[in-house]
């Protein structure tokens, strides 16, 4: 069953001379328990699919469901709600709040949705076990690592039960084996924990973890693809099809 | 809520230096207003002291309406009224001891003042238990008799059988100690207690009581008896003991509005700093704020963190602000000390804290920090997960700051007619619309300023000048905030110094005109009320006889009510006192009111009352005497030095003897001959003198030297409390400069990446920062000279006649303070700047 749906979506910034088409009529149908990449050049839309399927943006037109809502017609403190209690998000610059430790961070969206510090905490350093920085818990962001941080993003984004995580360049500002850790991590998400991930990446070789992906190119779906075989077969396919694209 | 609370916390306590700046702004703020308004209760107190009676443990208590002494057949009217059992008559009154007949302050009231009893013998002891210590109580024969409260006796070192001399009207009275009461029976203020005769013949007042004190019968209805008594007394009689000191109230009030005025600027100040730093503090934290909108942080919680932020350093500077204001307190006190205990006898306390002050202070130090952080905590609601992800367009911010800019220009331009044509409460309008339309305008001066200033600071920073004009001009908001806090502070600093400038001149001119005489006999107290003791007419009289002294005139006193406002009244003879002193006129023809004064039932109030009161010439005012409610005509209205602070009302010597049965003299003025022997005259007056040593011989010039001691000094405490209130603008540059440093990080790498050295570095923030306090001085001294022109129109207003002087001292001071601030406020942060690591700050996010 489709737990997103994408109808017609299209995104227009700006007026008259200077508008500018970032999304031209998008369809789209996302499962549940699927790992979905999107790619695309730069300014092709993906950041922009990604915002307006996350209630971060408001689309110019079309619809766009998740779990059968249109949360394009909710008002902002159900789509805040919604982005509290049913999607996770994964920033390409970690997003942690810097005065807060690696658990109060992770605790944050409980936090804000009224649970007790003392089950949100427990919650998080669940989490937090789950991605192997238990021991880092206390620390703040500006004592941990790039690939440490991101994990910890990953905690938080989980924590509160979401059925969808969103990720915008997860890996965008790590190293190669950090990378592969975040993916891997993604990945887990999918199969041990049964959650849709819906991910946005230039690089083939992190894409080439998803089941399926969708390249854009100037705000329309160009290739909609499934992924089998070897990851690095994947890869290495994917990456021909980008330079072709 | 405990999200909130918890990002709250941790953002205030990992941002130590920015945390240490903005609350040392409301610590000033709370201090300045808390400090202020613990100190004048303490003074006030310490007044009070000297005219308190002594408590009484009677029943009843019946006293007239104007507290003056009235005729003791009042007594008898009493006799028939069920439910008293014994009633008796008391004169009673503060006779400052001075020095010379070994008086001393009491060290629990800090007065030197004694509390003279007059009372007759016999029925005074059936309602009151006298517990002697040693000796014996008085006898109704005891004509020199006299019996000592336990802390005046132990003070003064008397036993029974030693004599005690009091002064007196007549000049000195010598009484024996016939016995010392109880030490657990007597007050803590210091009493004496003779025969009620006695008492009348000391002070002059032949057949008068103050009080009745009454017993009442076992189970007689207070209330019943109360309402039986005034019925038959009259409405010229209240119940309970003499009230004294009613008439500072005038004073008080207008003293405690200065103080808050002082205080609320401090705030208004804090508050533009608060301001600041919240603002940037949203800016700053833009990704943080989407971030936490994205993962589902509702429009409310965000703002909820940045009012709780502002809530707990307003918690934490307030608190720091009452300690600090309870010491500032406390040093201005013991600064003022010398001075009044010279002038008035009295030994100033310790700060009084009220209730309503501490709670106000609280309220008022949270109140505003929450309060300015409230429009940069709504922008900070309305930042949108997407947005905080995009940089803010320039377009929109221009549109706004032209649209407020506008009205800031028409607000500007109407307040300054509003100020100099209208009466005071549309003055201090004015001034208000002056300083916000000032506050709007100033985004848009920033570029101008930048400009012009700019190549003056180019002149010595020749390189980084430019750079710093860029800076400035690229954040015009922040720079005008800034400039705006600096502008607070220098315009109080201006203002004061032009207002005292006016003052002392006006004083001074007053000096000439009220002390015009060559020769002033002064009581013990400046205060005249504050327990002087008056003289016989025989006193005036002996000195008029002197050789050599060419006119005599004199000052007499009582306390009045004036449809229902206290009012001091003193007695003049409208011929003679014009000749040797005078009052100066700010209503009123002084011709024509000095004639009414003599021919009808006229008086003369000064400033004070008639701004307080809204009076004006030709009003009738009904004035509680003696004799009943009396209707005087309003002739002029007119002040001398020695009773501008309080509310005072001038009458002819005629109508107060008249009326208010008052015939001693309190201060006597005298002129001598031209042409006499200086020194002849000075020893006759010296022995003369002598027999009153209540009174003191003083020559006028060396009065008026002394007086002008006493401005200098009160001149230096202006200016010390006007450097307090410049202060929080050095901590507004600090502040933001503090933050352009954080801010300006990765370009302050990049500058130093491409070839920039350290000292170029801190050059371009000590040009921002000398162009940032170039601002904020031509904006302080606009709205100083404006501040200076409306505080003057108060003082005018009130009564008082003074010229405006133009502060160009005053201007000069602000222009160094602005320059000095301009180069310590930059110190650290340039510091800071040019020790920046320049990795570090190219990954800085």
């Amino acid at each position: 069953m489709a737990i997103i749906e994408v109808q017609n979506l299209s995104k227009v910034y700006g007026a008259g001379d200077t508008a500018v088409s970032a999304l031209d009529g998008v369809n789209l149908s996302i499962d549940a328990g699927k790992f979905v990449a999107v790619m695309g050049p730069s300014g092709c839309g993906k950041s922009t699919l990604l915002h307006l399927i996350g209630g971060l943006d408001h689309p110019t037109a079309g619809k766009v469901r998740i779990e059968g809502q249109d949360i394009a017609a909710m008002k902002d403190e159900q789509l805040t709600e919604l982005r509290r209690r049913k999607m996770g998000f994964i920033f390409q610059f970690f997003n942690l709040i810097p005065v807060l430790s690696a658990a109060e961070n992770a605790a944050l969206p409980l936090l804000l949705d009224g649970v007790k510090p003392a089950s949100a905490n427990a919650k998080a350093l669940e989490w937090l076990e789950k991605n192997k920085l238990a021991d880092r818990a206390a620390h703040r962001p500006d004592e941990l690592s790039g690939g440490q941080q991101q994990r910890v993003a990953i905690s938080r984004a989980m924590v509160s039960d979401p059925v969808i995580i969103l990720a915008d360049e997860p890996t965008g500002n790590l190293d190669t084996h950090s990378s592969d850790e975040i993916a891997s991590a993604l990945r887990s998400l999918v199969t041990d924990w049964g959650r849709t991930v819906l991910m946005v990446t230039h690089d083939p070789r992190i894409a080439a973890y998803a089941d399926r992906i969708i390249f854009l190119k100037d705000g329309k779906i160009v290739d909609d693809t499934l992924m089998t075989g070897e990851a690095s077969d994947n890869a290495r396919r994917l990456k021909e099809k980008v330079e072709s694209l | 809520m405990r999200g909130q609370f918890l990002l709250a916390l941790r953002y205030l306590t990992r941002r130590k230096q920015r945390l240490v700046l903005t609350t040392l702004a409301i610590i000033f703020g709370v201090a300045v207003l808390f400090g202020m308004n613990a100190m004048l209760p303490g003074v006030m107190t310490a007044f009070r002291h000297t005219m308190v009676t002594a408590a009484g443990k009677v029943d009843l208590s019946v006293s007239s309406l104007s507290n003056n002494p009235f005729d003791q057949s009042a007594l008898e009217q009493l006799k028939d009224i069920p439910g008293i059992s014994v009633s008796t008559g008391i004169l009673q009154r503060n006779v400052l001891l001075p020095a010379s007949l070994g008086g001393t302050a009491n060290p629990l009231t800090g007065s030197a003042a004694i509390v003279l009893n007059g009372i007759d013998v016999e029925s005074a002891t059936r309602v009151r238990k006298y517990q002697v210590d040693s000796g014996r109580f008085l006898e109704t024969s005891d004509e020199k008799g006299v019996v000592l409260g336990y802390s005046l006796a132990k003070r003064m070192g008397l036993e029974p059988g030693d004599g005690l001399t009091l002064p007196s009207s007549q000049g000195s009275v010598d009484l024996t100690v016939v016995g010392i009461l109880s030490q657990f029976t007597s007050s803590t203020v210091d009493e004496a207690y003779v025969t009620l005769p006695t008492a009348q013949q000391i002070l002059l007042l032949p057949g008068r009581i103050t009080n009745i004190d009454l017993l009442l019968d076992s189970g007689a209805d207070k209330a019943l008896v109360s309402r039986a008594i005034l019925a038959k007394l009259g409405s010229d009689f209240k119940m309970g003991a003499v009230e004294v000191g009613n008439e500072l109230e005038d004073m008080l009030a207008l003293g405690q509005n200065v103080m808050w005025l002082f205080g609320i600027m401090a705030l208004i100040t804090a508050g533009f700093i608060i301001f600041n730093t919240f603002r940037t503090i949203v800016a700053e934290r833009r990704r943080d704020l989407g971030m936490l909108r994205a993962v589902g942080a509702s429009k409310k919680t965000v703002m909820g963190i940045i009012l709780t932020e502002s809530f707990l350093q307003g918690v934490i500077g307030t608190a720091l602000g009452l300690v600090l204001g309870y010491l500032l307190a406390l040093g201005l006190l013991k600064s003022l000390a010398p001075m009044v205990q010279s002038y008035m006898r009295i030994t100033l306390g310790m700060p009084v804290i009220t209730p309503t002050n501490l709670v106000a202070s609280i309220l008022l130090g949270i109140g505003f920090t929450v309060g300015s952080a409230y429009l940069p905590a709504r922008s900070a609601m309305r930042v949108t997960p997407l947005e905080a992800l995009r940089p803010e367009t320039l377009a929109v911010e221009h549109k706004q700051r032209t649209r407020r800019a506008l009205i800031g220009l028409v607000l500007v331009l109407v307040s300054i007619p509003a100020l100099l044509l209208g009466e005071l409460k549309l003055a201090s309008l004015a001034m208000l619309a002056f300083l916000v339309g000032l506050v709007m305008l100033l985004p848009v001066v920033v570029k101008p300023v930048a400009d012009t200033f700019g190549r003056l600071v180019s002149l010595i920073y020749a390189r980084e000048g430019s750079l710093a004009r860029g800076n400035l001009k690229r954040q015009p908001g922040r720079a005008a905030i800034t400039a705006s806090a600096m502008m607070m502070g220098l315009a109080v600093t201006i203002a004061m110094i032009g207002m005292v400038t006016s003052v002392f001149d006006g004083f001074l001119k007053y000096l000439d005109k009220s002390l015009g005489s060559d020769y002033l006999m002064m009581p013990s107290s400046l205060v005249l009320g504050g327990g002087n003791l008056g003289s016989d007419p025989k006193f005036a009289a002996s000195i008029a006889a002197v050789d050599g002294i060419r006119g005599v005139t004199s000052l007499r006193l009582a306390a009045s009510q004036a449809d229902g406002a206290s009012l001091q009244v003193i007695g003049i003879d409208p011929q003679e006192y014009p000749l040797i002193a005078g009052l100066e006129f700010s209503k009123g023809d002084e011709t024509s009111a000095y004639q009414a004064l003599a021919d009808e039932r006229a008086i003369v109030v000064n400033g004070i009352f008639s701004s307080a009161n809204s009076v004006k010439v030709g009003d009738v005012l009904n004035l509680q005497t003696a004799e009943g409610v009396k209707a005087y005509r309003v002739a002029g209205i007119a002040m001398d030095y020695l009773n501008a602070k309080l509310a005072t009302g001038y009458i002819s010597q005629a109508n107060m003897e008249k009326d208010f049965h008052v015939t001693s003299d309190v201060l006597i003025m005298a002129d001598r001959e031209p042409g006499a022997d200086a020194a002849q005259v000075d020893a006759d007056l010296k022995d003369v003198a002598a027999q009153f040593p209540a009174f003191t011989l003083i020559d006028s010039a060396g009065f008026k030297a002394e007086q002008e001691n006493v401005f200098n000094s009160a001149k230096s405490m202006m200016y010390a409390l006007v450097l307090m209130l410049a202060i929080p603008g050095l901590i507004a540059m600090a502040n933001t400069l503090g933050i352009n440093v954080i801010e300006r990080k990765r370009e302050i790498g990049t500058l130093r990446a491409v070839g920039s050295t350290r000292r170029q570095v801190k050059r371009m923030f000590f040009a921002e920062s000398l162009l940032l306090s170039a601002l904020g001085t031509l904006v302080g001294i606009l709205v100083g000279l404006f501040l200076s022109y409306y505080m003057l129109k108060a003082l005018i207003l009130s009564g008082f006649k003074l010229n405006f002087f133009f502060p160009g001292l005053g201007i000069l001071v602000a222009i160094v303070v602005g320059l000095a601030f301009g180069i310590l406020a930059a110190m650290i942060p340039a510091r800071q700047a040019a020790n920046t690591v320049i990795v570090e700050a190219l990954r800085y996010e």
